[in-house]
């Protein structure tokens, strides 16, 4: 088992190859957080999800762009992919009901804002539930339905697509009056998405990464004891 | 209460625009919501009961569409043909045309670039025959048979690569593979300048706008340094060697958030002189401090604004606009920042109008 000391070093190497784009880096120290014994479950949070946290931060300043996001999410998959199983094998389950649909809204294809947002649900473990695009409203509500997932995610990023999100919502509420719904995409704004009854909004890649943390961070108090 | 229709003026739509491009005095600040025609193109086609997918697949619809609804609203500029997606079938890709109302634009839905080893078998096609080029040259014709300028697709070499690789590859090989995309950029320049010699050789030069698009180098994708090692070169060589064949001018489009490019932009040759458009996230005081010394500056209405606001919100942000731009050196062109939503309220169409009539004559 590692020591306190080697846990904080892996931890920080997780979220340096998740920084620095680091595919390679990021599968050798998820081997290794399971070789020497680290909780998997910690290191996929405090680690990969810390580093892609940072991203953030970086692309609110605009010293990364969509391609840095894009990079930094592809080696946080890549650790990820090896922590999962040993994730899965500690039986660990988060104690906060974790699951979301997420999908494009019909009509429109744009989906990077979306695959974004994706990853930060999936590395804090969270069941995501992604339709894809041009996804039509009924099956948002039979996803919904069906998964009794507490939080749908809708984004849209043309003009005519979002026009479809308030029935969307409605429909939503009337099958589920709890359910959680978060809004994205760059023609939305925050009264827009409060008149389509949404709980949340995000504008863009960064800011529905920064959304997904605000969610994650109060997962990970529950979840981590703080 | 007395209803009046706003007063037309004194010249055409044509002479309006012809006029100001020549720097001649003209009556008022013309309104055009011809610079996009995705969006714009599909509320036409819904206003005089075509299909929606005639817009982008039937010059002759699209063409009268276009027009008749113009006559409708009395508003300037003339019918243009193509879509943002420009780039995936004429490289061997497929698209899908919009089929509902949901659906707002054609969609590149078979990339023809979906791996490293792709590029090295993508070629150039005919421009006679690739994608919608045959289409373009038809709509082309009609340009000329009915004395209106005549345009044809020609860029950005961007936001091409985008449309045939897909944004997200495209951004992962930026870093990855920047060699690739240099191989890939050089391709959609090439073609573009193929393009452009085919209208020429069709068309009398005088009479050409070669249009085109940035939309892929909005700096909430990528970064000015990204923009200038991948995009400007591309973007200014296009530029350059167009107007170098005779074509007259530009009418470019600056989509989205990109007062970072600007510099490098305003860099660039647009003809004398050239047509800028720019959405509502660069100001318009921005746009003419960088390119009002050598271009018409047109924009920049809030697409979303005019889609859901009401018909006085549109009305203040047209009359903002014009107060900012009217005197703009070489002149101000009124137009949404971007593609004019389909689904928008007619009378937000008319109160634009409205606008240019209480506050956009020149001599009152």
């Amino acid at each position: 088992m590692a020591s306190e000391e080697r846990t904080k070093q892996i931890l920080e190497e997780l979220h340096d190859a998740v920084v620095k784009f680091d595919e390679d880096k990021a599968v050798e120290w998820a081997k290794i957080t399971v070789d020497e014994g680290v909780d998997p479950f910690l290191a996929s949070l405090e680690g990969l999800a810390e580093g892609m946290i940072e991203v953030s931060e970086l692309y609110n300043k605009k010293e990364y762009f969509v391609p840095e996001l894009l990079m930094c999410a592809d080696a946080l998959y890549a650790g990820l992919d090896i922590l999962k199983p040993a994730i899965k094998a500690t039986g660990r389950k988060s104690e906060v009901k974790g699951s979301v649909v997420l999908g494009v809204v019909e009509g429109d294809v744009h989906d990077i804002g979306k695959n974004l947002v994706k990853v930060m649900f999936e590395v804090a473990g969270w069941d995501v539930y992604d339709l894809g695009k041009d996804v039509p409203i009924d099956k948002f509500v039979e996803e919904q339905i069906r998964t009794n997932s507490d939080v749908v995610g809708i984004s849209a990023l043309m003009t005519t697509s979002m026009l479809a999100m308030p029935e969307l919502v409605k429909k939503l509420r009337a099958k589920n009056p709890n359910v959680r719904i978060m809004l994205g995409g760059a023609p939305l704004n925050p009264e827009l998405a409060g008149q389509y009854g949404a709980d949340g909004y995000a504008k863009d890649a960064g800011s529905a990464v920064d959304e997904a943390i605000r969610l994650i961070k109060m997962l990970k108090k529950e979840e981590l004891g703080r | 209460m007395e209803v009046k229709r706003p007063w037309q003026g004194k010249m055409t739509a044509v002479e309006r625009i012809s006029s100001l491009l020549s720097g001649k005095p003209i009556d008022r600040v013309p309104l055009s919501l011809f610079d996009m025609s995705c969006g714009m193109g599909w509320f036409c086609a819904r206003n005089v009961g075509y299909p929606i997918d005639s817009i982008f697949n039937d010059p002759e619809k699209s063409f009268w569409a276009q027009l008749w609804t113009q006559e409708q609203y009395g508003y300037d500029g003339s019918p243009v043909f193509g879509d943002a997606s420009y780039g995936g079938w004429e490289f061997g890709g497929e698209i899908k045309y919009p089929e509902t109302q949901k659906e707002q634009a054609p969609c590149v839905s078979r990339y023809p670039v979906e791996s490293k080893e792709d590029i090295d078998r993508l070629e150039l096609h005919d421009v006679r025959t690739a994608g919608m080029l045959p289409l373009a040259m038809q709509f082309s014709k009609m340009q000329e048979q009915f004395g209106v300028p005549i345009t044809f697709p020609c860029g950005g070499p961007f936001t091409y690569a985008g449309n045939i690789v897909s944004m997200d590859r495209l951004c992962r090989w930026m870093i990855k593979e920047p060699a690739l995309v240099h191989r890939l950029l050089r391709l959609c320049t090439d073609h573009i300048l193929q393009v452009a010699q085919h209208w020429v050789d069709t068309f009398e030069s005088e009479r050409i706008v070669a249009r085109d698009i940035l939309s892929l180098e909005d700096n909430r994708i990528i970064s000015p340094q990204q923009f200038e090692e991948f995009a400007f070169p591309y973007f200014k060589e296009v530029h350059e060697k167009v107007l170098g064949i005779g074509v007259k001018r530009f009418n470019t489009h600056i989509c989205g958030e990109q007062n970072s490019n600007l510099p490098h932009l305003a860099q660039i040759p647009m003809g004398d002189p050239g047509i800028v458009s720019f959405g509502h996230e660069i100001s318009l005081t921005t746009a003419i401090g960088y390119f009002g010394d050598k271009c018409v500056i047109a924009g920049n209405i809030d697409p979303v604004v005019i889609q859901t606001g009401t018909a006085q919100q549109v009305y203040e942000l047209s009359k903002r606009c014009i107060e900012e731009a009217k005197y703009a050196p070489r002149g101000y062109i009124l137009t949404a920042g971007c593609d004019v939503p389909p689904l928008t309220p007619p009378y937000n169409i008319y109160i634009m109008m409205k606008a240019i009539n209480d506050f956009g004559w020149y001599n009152s």
